[in-house]
């Protein structure tokens, strides 16, 4: 029974971390239903970036790092949809998802030329001592990287439906033409949209990451996130907290109860079936929106 | 449009893809220059030749999912290696002729596409492509630790053979694999042009609007999914008999974008683009191979750039195409074959 119990909370972390990356899919989908298939990468391009300024370079404090790395990831938002997303405007969905596909490749091209297909391990920003509570001991990586993931969902859910600025990304989000002939500016959050998408992944990553190893082969993180951003419903914000914990505790589970019997790897397609069933039982999700279509 | 002069007085001259005597000279022409390649090619020519040939059948299947029938599919490149296993598994547990096996695999693959097509029935866009991206790791996870498919060793192929005669040497493959696609792309033709073909394109443009002409959806978006995925274990038959060895390994995600990236390239929706965003990728993907070792030999670049060079390249000729030419090669081709059959006149 311990041991459920100790599955279920370590679960409950791991499907903060997932609900931090979905959340990026899921701003990035609000903007113009892209599904962001890149977001893997971002997380590593933030693990590279806060890699390279905390350990390569002759800052005085670590946090100076992380501070210039998350800087440079809201740049790179800003680059992608600049150079990529704006010449797209009014192109069908599958251009703009297909594009997604070329930054993947090209942002992983990229960071291979840039950092090397080495292996490079990343600072220890969360102490390694774990965090014990009870009975129970977590990652502390996990562990306050779950609290921090909490904060930032609760902060943007409050930002997208309370405040009046935010209110104008949901118009975005349901419809290019209608928000933009009621005066909003589609670029401007196609934009925010990009830059909170990279942020998000560097956040991401220093969870992630903590006192691991950054490889440009962990970006399947991003993958594992979709079912996350799936089950909530592609546009709920609040949702991905109750998607990525019941995908977190499904694959803890996965893994105490079914790896065992299937000689391991249950636990790494979990996620994936997951999607194959929200796909065809609830395509939209708990919390997503109902679209009606019109010929 | 036709060149000057072509007209049809008959249905079956309607009807017909060659239609003037110079596209049969040349159809001809081209075919003759297949058979005769081998016998004054380089051994390690014919190999990439080979090689173009089975991932060509893939992306054919591709263009015929995603590009006719608009359902998006990322995982090609499973449903290869899906194929390639079934190939595997009949030659060797079941030692049956290569002429069997083959088609095994299309059909298992057919089998396994269904699974993760059968969602398209429900949702619409790009919800599949997720359940299309799942089955890769599905793959891997099954291919493992499935008893009869040698786990992470792998499965050796014994070599085709036809009457006696043992297809191992490059020439002898080339002949099998060019064979099987000219044959497929005949099939794939023909297809696009049938009743099911036209159906496929009515999805593609509007699946509700396709419904109220009374195509039937859930039979149509599963066949789509059965022919591509088919095409593409035929592809992995091909694969198993070409390399004498399957292995998951052989098989990643990457290779599933690339093949999205050869219709792109080629133009979505043409059997004709499929087969240039091949070839030029392959192209492509070969001069980066060569390149890359001379550039590190003389110490222009380090190593792993080469590596990376592939993936910089692939991107950004898909972020290139999609931004300057979203259409794909095949819309330039037509508008340079209306420019040269008009000319001098402008129209």
């Amino acid at each position: 029974m311990i041991y459920f119990a100790q599955y279920v909370c370590s679960g409950i972390l791991l499907g903060l971390l997932y609900s931090m990356v979905a959340l990026g899919l899921t701003v990035v989908y609000r903007s113009g239903r892209i599904i962001n298939l890149a977001q893997g990468e971002l997380v590593i391009v933030g693990g590279f970036l806060i890699w390279w300024f905390i350990v390569m370079t002759p800052l005085p404090q670590w946090w100076m790092g992380i501070i210039i790395a998350f800087a440079l990831m809201g740049l790179l938002g800003l680059v992608i949809e600049r150079a990529f997303f704006r010449p797209l405007i009014g192109q069908p969905i599958f251009s703009l998802v297909m594009m997604t596909i070329g930054l993947l490749l090209l942002l992983r091209g990229v960071v291979i030329a840039t950092f090397g297909a080495k292996e490079r391990p990343f600072p220890q920003i969360f102490s390694a001592e774990p965090v014990v509570l009870g009975p129970f001991s977590f990652d502390s990586a996990l562990f306050w990287g779950g609290i921090i993931a909490l904060l930032i969902v609760l902060a943007l859910a409050w930002f997208f439906e309370r405040t009046k600025y935010g209110l104008r990304f949901s118009a975005v989000a349901e419809d290019h033409q209608v928000a933009q002939s009621m005066g909003i500016s589609v670029k401007q959050s196609v934009a925010v949209a990009w830059v909170l998408a990279t942020i998000l992944g560097g956040f991401a990553s220093i969870v992630f990451f903590n006192g691991k190893i950054v490889t440009f082969l962990a970006s399947e993180i991003g993958f594992r996130a979709l079912p996350v951003a799936l089950l909530a419903g592609l546009e709920s914000v609040r949702g991905v907290l109750v998607a990525g914990i019941i995908v977190g505790i499904g694959e803890m589970l996965a893994m105490g109860y079914l790896n065992p019997i299937t000689n391991g790897g249950m636990a790494n397609i979990f996620p994936y079936i997951v999607m194959i069933v929200v796909v065809l039982f609830k395509p939209q999700g708990l919390y997503g929106w109902r679209v009606i279509e019109r010929v | 449009m036709l060149p000057c002069g072509t007209f049809a007085e008959r249905y079956e001259q309607d009807k017909a893809i060659v239609r003037t005597k110079l596209q049969w000279g040349l159809f001809i022409g081209f075919l003759v220059l297949l058979f005769v390649l081998p016998s004054f090619l380089p051994i390690r020519f014919l190999g990439m030749l080979n090689m173009t040939g089975i991932i060509l059948i893939a992306v054919v299947g591709l263009q015929i999912t995603t590009g006719y029938a608009g359902q998006i599919n990322l995982g090609q490149a499973a449903f290869l290696g899906t194929g390639a296993y079934m190939t595997a598994f009949a030659a060797t547990r079941l030692g049956l002729p290569f002429w069997l096996s083959i088609p095994i695999g299309g059909i298992g693959a057919s089998a396994f596409g269904t699974i993760f097509g059968l969602p398209a029935v429900r949702v619409k866009g790009f919800y599949l492509a997720l359940t299309t991206l799942a089955a890769t790791f599905v793959f891997y996870f099954m291919m493992l630790r499935l008893p009869w498919f040698g786990g992470e060793r792998g499965i050796g192929v014994p070599a085709a053979s036809i009457g006696g005669f043992m297809l191992t040497s490059p020439e002898s493959q080339y002949y099998l694999v060019m064979v099987t696609t000219v044959v497929m792309i005949f099939f794939a033709y023909g297809l696009v042009r049938s009743r099911i073909g036209r159906a496929f394109t009515a999805i593609r443009d509007n699946d509700n609007a396709a419904q109220i002409l009374g195509i039937n959806l859930f039979y149509y978006k599963t066949l789509a999914f059965i022919i591509g995925t088919f095409f593409a274990g035929i592809a992995g038959g091909l694969w198993a008999y070409q390399f004498r060895f399957v292995s998951f390994e052989q098989i990643s995600l990457f290779q599933s974008l690339w093949y999205i990236g050869m219709i792109i390239v080629g133009g979505m929706g043409s059997i004709l683009g499929a087969i240039l965003g091949t070839v030029l990728l392959r192209g492509a993907e070969e001069f980066i191979n060569w390149l890359g070792p001379l550039l590190q030999q003389a110490s222009v670049v380090g190593t792993g750039v080469a590596f990376a060079g592939m993936y910089i390249v692939l991107g950004g000729i898909i972020i290139l195409f999609l931004i300057v030419e979203p259409k794909g090669l095949t819309h330039q081709w037509n508008k340079f074959k209306v420019t040269y059959r008009l000319w001098p006149f402008p129209y």
